[in-house]
């Protein structure tokens, strides 16, 4: 017996919804959306996890569903995600994206009551009776039951129209399991942007991701060069995106994907509350997916001037929509970054980046002449001109190695790339001045973990001076839900 | 019907292993003070519990410290923690506990290697059967990943030399199940510090703790208050305790339990390793705020501060910024003042704002190398990451002398001032251009022993607003 159907297999991206400010479906950043990732993949899903199927109405499904049918005309599947807590309303959307003209329907299982797997089974087996293919789709993380394989053997098996299962759980025992129960039968599909590779190698048919959103072509070649046994191929791709992806996974999947295809010039909104900006998906993680996309080069390269006052610098960065194309105003520009985990490795950096002949500038002399040695600043680069204040007084010997020895390399790390990616020009360092408050936690022991976070959190703090962030509106946005981690006992 | 003999309804410290500092080994002489400190207000004491690091302890020191413990207790009970992995080894140290003294051995279920049910009820039949001494079976899923199945326990409390069972869970549904299946049978213990009342009130007779070591008054009272029926005097105990007893079960353990010690002139030691004293299981932040609560509760000296509230006129006060009144009106700065909060949560603030390229700008970039030593400046964040505009620094006028201070300035009082000037600027009180133009830096003095964060929080953004619109009104 071999697969029920042929058009299942390949990469799938699990495409996100757009919303207006006003929180409307909005169709032409959809539109845009599928004509981004058309070329490099073999099918698509709308309203599936990462589309933000559970925020939304029955008619948004069926209006979304419907403009991504008629966007993609027939060029490749259309896989809907159909899934619902009640057998009922499942059997609606499904039957509607039947009669709507996609491929099949991708349905989740039944979430947030918890019913037995006899009830799980008989929801599904009323699903086949709509004539229609069913993808099986397990996703313990949201759903809360992770199918057992007993379960979704049975289903695989029993029911003519279930064609394939997705399985986002990550859990490669369980996907092994499928394989072993039943490849080549149905099609078995990973949804677990962080273990692709290492499913396709073991198996899968193909993959159904979020991060497909963002990188259609990285995740198009990984399926190719797995096809054709390339597996180092394959490999190496997974782990130049690994960091990539995890970000994707871990920190509000929506959210996420929607900042990265900003970043990357599509006009995509934020997710629907209660998902937000800052949330799930931090401002750290935000800074993080940015520099992923950006050694990509996903992220546009544009021209920005960088007007000291008495001259004017071009340079080119990579630039998201919140990049001033000129940046004036060189007397004091502070920035902040933050980069962990773990919480005790984690950095945290105030910097201030003005002209040398300016306050920035003279508090670096007067404050080495005076007190540096007393208070353990030190210079650390001369161009830019940049002096490092612990933020903790250091008290013992270990305190000094990590500080001034590894928080002080990631730092200059931060500075270096920073002029390597033009947001410090070559041709400015003369005449900049910065100071770098960074703290090193008391009991932090992973020396290359400080030295990495204190990269991060340097190269963070340059772009979020110079592209003035958090920008108001975002503080407005965001100042009755943040949440001060020390501001509460414990 | 219980059984005769031992009374488990009870207030029974798991005392800590005292070690010395530098070699860990058993400091006996510690671990004799601290009996000698508990005694008076307990009706006996439990040997190398969770808490007296028992993993970390040979045989042979933990027979010698039922040992000592019988020398010093007199007719209260010892009650020897005889916990191992493997039957064996919970056999040896049960019979080494016999052989000494001890009125009764308390067995943890085995854990790491995970025996089944049937596994778990031949551990404990094993020993009950083999030493002749009375038995209490011991439930913390926390440490060792499964919880004591009840079945396994309604069982077990067949057995005549099983009388007794130490439920650390905190899941009252636990402990319910257990009241219903054998409280006929055998006493129960109450080992989760947080919710001793609970289930006293449900009709749990004793407890093991190690709170009891720290305040055994407290639990003494607990028990006699619910005795005579008085759940209102109980329940506030308990809640006078609730943090602390918080602090223990989840942010350190007995890690925790030796640092409040430690503090309070026991000198325990630390852990051994690989726990830490401090910086590990238990943090910094969590230590520095171990000693504020014993402050409160009185089991440590408060030192007497003596401070001000700066005042006198507004522009005179930003002489440490080096800014004198001439500068303030030379340069068109803006200077506002706010009061707000009552005793240790009265909060004065002192607020200056400018255009960037005035001297206040210099001040700022130099506050940031920390000319002020003690009074390290901080940047007004609304959280991590969500820096404040007009940017701001946030100044203590008094030298931050612990951790403890330093805590309520760095959170409470840096959100609050965030979310002032966010507020502030999204009402107009600041302009818009002031975002981009301007700094701030607000000279905060923050009382001493302020400790109420949640009321700090309110009074800092009260006086901050107030500042604000004074600094801002004033053109």
């Amino acid at each position: 017996m071999g697969h029920k159907t042929d058009w299942f297999r390949g990469i799938f991206p699990a495409l996100v919804t757009p919303f207006t400010a006003q929180d409307k479906l909005d169709e032409d950043a959809y539109r845009q959306l599928i004509r981004h990732v058309l070329p490099h993949v073999n099918g698509v899903v709308p309203c599936g996890t990462t589309g933000e199927f559970s925020y939304q109405t029955l008619e948004e499904r069926q209006q979304t569903i419907a403009i991504c049918l008629d966007e993609v005309a027939g060029r490749v599947p259309v896989l809907a995600g159909t899934g619902a807590p009640s057998t009922r309303e499942t059997l609606m959307l499904t039957e509607w994206a039947r009669d709507a003209g996609a491929a099949g329907a991708l349905v989740v299982a039944p979430y947030y009551l918890k019913p037995s797997f006899n009830e799980v089974y008989d929801h599904y087996r009323a699903l086949d009776g709509l004539g229609f293919p069913i993808v099986l789709y397990n996703i313990p993380q949201c759903a809360g039951t992770h199918f057992r394989w007993w379960t979704a053997e049975g289903m695989a098996l029993d029911f003519d129209n279930v064609i394939g299962i997705k399985d986002s759980s990550g859990d490669l025992p369980f996907l092994e399991a499928m394989f072993e129960k039943l490849k080549g039968r149905v099609g078995i599909f990973v949804g677990h942007d962080e273990v692709v590779q290492a499913a396709m190698a073991a198996g899968a048919d193909g993959a159904i991701l979020a991060s497909a959103n963002l990188i259609p072509d990285i995740w198009q070649q990984v399926y190719q060069a797995t096809l054709q046994g390339d597996l180092a191929t394959a490999q190496e791709w997974q782990q130049k995106v690994q960091k990539l992806v995890r970000i994707v996974v871990r920190c509000s999947s929506t959210q996420a994907v929607k900042e990265g295809l900003r970043m990357m010039g599509l006009p995509i909104g934020d997710s629907r509350h209660p998902v937000m900006p800052g949330g799930g998906f931090r401002r750290e993680d935000y800074e993080e997916l940015r520099m992923q996309l950006e050694a990509l080069g996903k992220i546009p390269l544009a021209d920005v001037v960088i007007d000291l006052g008495d001259r004017q610098i071009r340079t080119q960065v990579a630039a998201t929509p919140q990049t001033p194309r000129t940046v004036s105003g060189w007397i004091l520009r502070v920035g902040e970054g933050f980069a962990g985990p773990p919480f005790q490795e984690l950095a945290h950096v105030d910097l201030l980046v003005g002209r040398r002949d300016g306050p920035v500038g003279r508090a670096i002399e007067r404050s080495v002449a005076h007190w540096g040695e007393e208070r353990g600043l030190r210079l650390i680069n001369d161009r830019p001109l940049t002096l490092l204040v612990p933020t903790v007084t250091i008290r013992t010997a270990k305190q000094r190695r990590l500080f001034y020895e590894h928080a002080a390399a990631g730092v200059n790390l931060g500075i270096d790339g920073s002029i390597k990616s033009g947001f410090l020009p070559e041709a400015a360092l003369d005449d900049l001045a910065l100071i770098v408050n960074a703290f090193v936690h008391p009991a932090a022991s992973i020396a290359k973990r400080v030295e990495f976070n204190n990269y991060k959190a340097t190269t963070q703090a340059v772009r979020k001076a110079i592209e003035d962030r958090p920008t108001v509106g975002e503080l407005f946005n965001e100042k009755a839900a943040a949440r001060h981690p020390f501001r509460y006992a414990p | 019907m219980r059984k005769e003999g031992l009374d488990l309804r009870g207030v029974f410290p798991a005392l800590v292993t005292p070690f010395d500092r530098k070699t860990e080994e058993v400091d006996e002489e510690v671990f004799r003070r601290l009996i000698g400190h508990v005694l008076p207000h307990v009706d006996g004491v439990v040997t190398s519990g969770t808490t007296g690091e028992f993993p970390y302890l040979t045989r042979a020191e933990q027979r010698r410290l039922v040992e000592i413990a019988r020398q010093e207790v007199g007719d209260k009970l010892v009650i020897a923690g005889c916990g191992g992995s493997g039957t064996a080894q919970a056999l040896a140290l049960a019979q080494d506990a016999a052989e000494v003294g001890a009125d009764a051995v308390l067995v943890v279920t085995p854990y790491f290697l995970h025996p089944s049910d049937k596994g778990v009820y031949q551990h404990f039949y094993d020993i009950a059967t083999n030493v002749d001494i009375p038995l209490i079976l011991y439930n913390i899923p926390q440490v060792v990943d499964r919880f004591l199945p009840r079945t396994v326990v309604e069982d077990l409390a067949d057995l005549p030399s099983v009388v007794g069972l130490k439920d650390s869970s905190g899941d009252l549904t636990y402990t319910m199940e257990l009241l219903e299946y054998v409280s006929d049978r055998i006493d129960l213990l109450i080992g989760h510090d947080e919710v001793v009342v609970p289930a006293l009130a449900g009709g749990v007779g004793g407890m093991i703790l190690a709170s009891a070591q720290v305040y055994p008054e407290v639990w003494q009272e607990v028990l006699r208050q619910v005795a005579a029926g008085q759940i209102e005097k109980a329940r506030a105990l308990q809640r006078k305790v609730q943090k602390l007893s918080r602090i223990f079960c989840r942010h350190g353990g007995g890690v925790a339990v030796k640092a409040a010690l430690n503090m309070m002139g026991l000198a325990v030691g630390p852990p051994r390793r690989p726990l830490k004293g401090v910086g590990g299981a238990l943090l910094h932040e969590t230590r520095a705020e171990i000693q504020l609560e014993l402050e409160r509760l009185g089991k440590i000296e408060v030192e007497e501060e003596s401070f001000s509230y700066p005042n006198g006129p507004l522009a005179e006060r930003f002489g440490d910024l080096e800014l004198t009144p001439e500068d303030v009106r030379a340069h068109s700065l803006r200077v506002g003042s706010g009061t707000a909060g009552e005793e240790l949560n009265r909060v004065q603030l002192d607020l200056i704002a400018g255009r960037k390229e005035s001297p206040l700008g210099d001040a700022y970039a130099l506050q940031l190398t920390y000319p002020l030593h003690g009074r390290e400046a901080l940047t007004a964040i609304l959280e991590p990451g969500l820096t404040v505009r007009p940017s701001t620094l946030l100044l203590p006028t008094l030298p931050q002398k612990n951790l403890r201070q330093a805590n309520m300035i760095y959170g409470p009082t840096q959100s609050a001032l965030g979310r002032a000037i966010v507020d502030a600027l999204e009402e107009g009180t600041v302009p818009t251009q002031a975002a981009e133009d301007e700094v701030m830096v607000v000279l905060a003095t923050v009382h001493p022993k302020a400790l109420d964060r949640h009321a700090l929080y309110h009074s800092v953004y009260d006086a901050a607003r107030a500042a604000l619109a004074q600094a801002f009104a004033a053109r």
